[in-house]
């Protein structure tokens, strides 16, 4: 598909080239490794202890933050894919080239997804090095996390750029994505106070709770990547009706 | 090359186009005029794919556009007006980026990268990021990005748009010589670069064509008063105005100037060459001193107010 290389490239070329994306992504990662090592995880029935108070050889604590981790990292990294586009009007010559809109947004999609997940490997296997160091890494446990990690990520990428694509201003896009990642995966608190259709809907409507109960364990299944492709499809989808919607003005 | 048929555009309530249509044959360089909200904008909008016309259709190199049809934008290379660009990007670098979504292959895009850097006087600049640029600089970045795949039609909206007048003087050139080879539309609020550089004009009012043909055929079919200045004493002149005003074809006479033994006067007229033949044969035929007998076309900026006020009384009218 003509366009989704060269988009590709722009936007992952201009994310490595911004001193605020660099700033942004080493601040959440020192903050998610403080998190890993001093705090645990301490929030709601999952509560995992520090690595250095509970003294296993786990990643458990550093998955459980990542949901959390993607809720600010994803629109941070997403908020300008489209609303800075508009903003500037560079969309306008972006659209009159000779590539489908599809291409445009599968373009920026694989950009921001791609820099998320290599973010979060860099932040994840220098941690699962130091852990390994000291006790028995489970290393299956490890990469199968990373796996659902990257699944998490297309999925919190999408409703980023989704929001970018509906926003005017990138502050608006970051806000509403950030809100909307954070009820996503506050759904997973009240999973086992709701009454059972809900918990039902709460378990199928929170790709956090699907991580966290899935991948982050190292167990990924064939339903996993159905569940996270069509969360990821809709995302796109959507991104694709706002801006097919923006063309009738 | 281009055809444009019935087109059609409402925001809301607000209707931006009503069944526009006009063709721009291959290699001709045509003028888009009107006030502010016409809908040059638009119209150029939907010309280039960016927009979706609520009917009506535009077909240029003998295919339809349609927004996700790649194809039917291939022979176009776009100017938006305010020249949009990533300001981070380097020259270069924003012509390769551009080349790759047009299609080009690497050795391509080197070769119209370079070709493009001497046609808009670009060389030197190559490494320069497109923010720390000039007004006219980035317009000219506008104009390579737009030339960069050799398009058979260019769209150009306001491209002297805010340059000083040596940057103006430039790109009026390069456009004047892009239209040897290339289909142009040139959406301008400055008339006279619509004289100097289009063949043709279409004055666009309240989303309607209200004009389209040369500047000569437009000013032509506006109505032109002669200019008649004859040698007479004041005493005589109210005979030459009464014996005037009796003439076939003759709607109104005023005087517009008097001085020693000279009367100039204007006169409203039908058809100014029969009218002109009759007024010469009646200044013989009275044995007065012709001194001059003219024409004057109305200039392109009287054209446009009279096409355009003229659309707005029939809008309030409507």
């Amino acid at each position: 598909m003509r366009g989704v290389a060269p988009v590709f490239r722009r936007e992952f070329g201009g994310a490595l080239a911004s001193p605020v994306a660099w700033v942004t992504t080493v601040v959440l990662v020192l903050v998610l490794h403080s998190a890993f090592f001093f705090l645990g995880f301490p929030v709601g029935d999952r509560a995992l202890p520090a690595f250095w108070t509970g003294r296993t050889a786990s990643l458990d604590a550093l998955f459980a933050w990542l949901p959390l981790f993607y809720a600010v990292l994803a629109p941070a990294l997403t908020m300008g894919s489209w609303a800075e586009e508009r903003r500037a009007g560079t969309d306008e010559l972006l659209f009159t080239f000779p590539v489908r809109t599809r291409s445009l947004v599968l373009g920026k999609f694989l950009a921001a997804w791609i820099l998320l997940g290599s973010i979060t490997t860099l932040a994840i296997l220098p941690v699962a090095r130091l852990v390994a160091g000291v006790g028995p890494l489970d290393w299956g446990t490890v990469w199968g996390g990373l796996l659902g990690a990257w699944l998490l990520a297309a999925v919190c990428t999408s409703i980023g750029l989704a929001t970018s694509a509906l926003a005017r201003e990138e502050l608006v896009a970051f806000l509403v994505a950030a809100v909307l990642l954070l009820l996503l995966w506050s759904l997973g608190l009240f999973v086992r106070v709701l009454p059972g259709t809900l918990a039902e809907v709460a378990w199928y409507a929170s790709p956090s709770l699907h991580f966290l109960e899935s991948g982050a364990r190292g167990v990924l299944d064939a339903r996993d990547l159905v569940y996270y492709g069509l969360f990821v499809a809709s995302g796109l989808t959507l991104n694709l009706a706002v801006l097919e919607g923006r063309r009738w003005g | 090359m281009i055809r444009v048929e019935e087109l059609t555009k409402s925001y809301g309530e607000v209707r931006a186009l009503d069944r526009v249509s006009f063709e721009v044959p291959v290699g001709q360089v045509v003028g888009l005029l009107g006030p502010n909200g016409a809908g040059k904008s638009t119209t150029m909008k939907i010309l280039v794919g960016f927009l979706r016309a609520d009917a009506g259709v535009c077909v240029v190199d003998g295919r339809r556009i349609d927004p996700e049809d790649p194809a039917s934008k291939e022979p176009i290379g776009y100017l938006p007006e305010t020249t949009p660009l990533y300001p981070r990007m380097r020259v270069a670098e924003y012509l390769d980026f551009v080349g790759s979504m047009r299609g080009l292959a690497r050795a391509s895009r080197a070769y119209s990268t370079a070709r493009v850097l001497d046609d808009c006087d670009l060389r030197g600049w190559e490494r320069r990021r497109i923010g720390t640029l000039s007004k006219g600089y980035r317009q000219r970045v506008g104009l390579a990005q737009a030339l960069l795949a050799d398009p058979k039609v260019l769209v150009l909206d306001e491209p002297t748009s805010g340059l000083d007048p040596g940057e103006i003087a430039r790109i009026r050139a390069l456009v004047q010589r892009l239209g040897e080879t290339k289909t142009i539309v040139l959406s301008t609020h400055v008339l006279a670069e619509v004289q100097e550089t289009c063949r043709r004009v279409i004055i666009l009012a309240g989303g309607r064509v209200v004009a389209d043909g040369s500047t000569l055929d437009l000013a032509e079919e506006e109505d032109v008063e002669l200019h008649l200045t004859l040698g007479a004493a004041e005493s005589g002149v109210e005979e030459v105005l009464g014996a005037l005003r009796a003439l076939a074809g003759v709607r109104a006479v005023r005087r517009i100037g008097m001085d020693a033994g000279r009367v100039a006067l204007a006169l409203a007229v039908d058809d100014r060459w029969s009218a002109a033949h009759t007024i010469s044969s009646e200044v013989q035929r009275r044995g007065w001193r012709l001194l001059e007998l003219r024409h004057d076309l109305p200039s392109l900026e009287r054209v446009f107010l009279s096409r355009t006020e003229a659309r707005a009384t029939a809008e309030a009218s409507e």
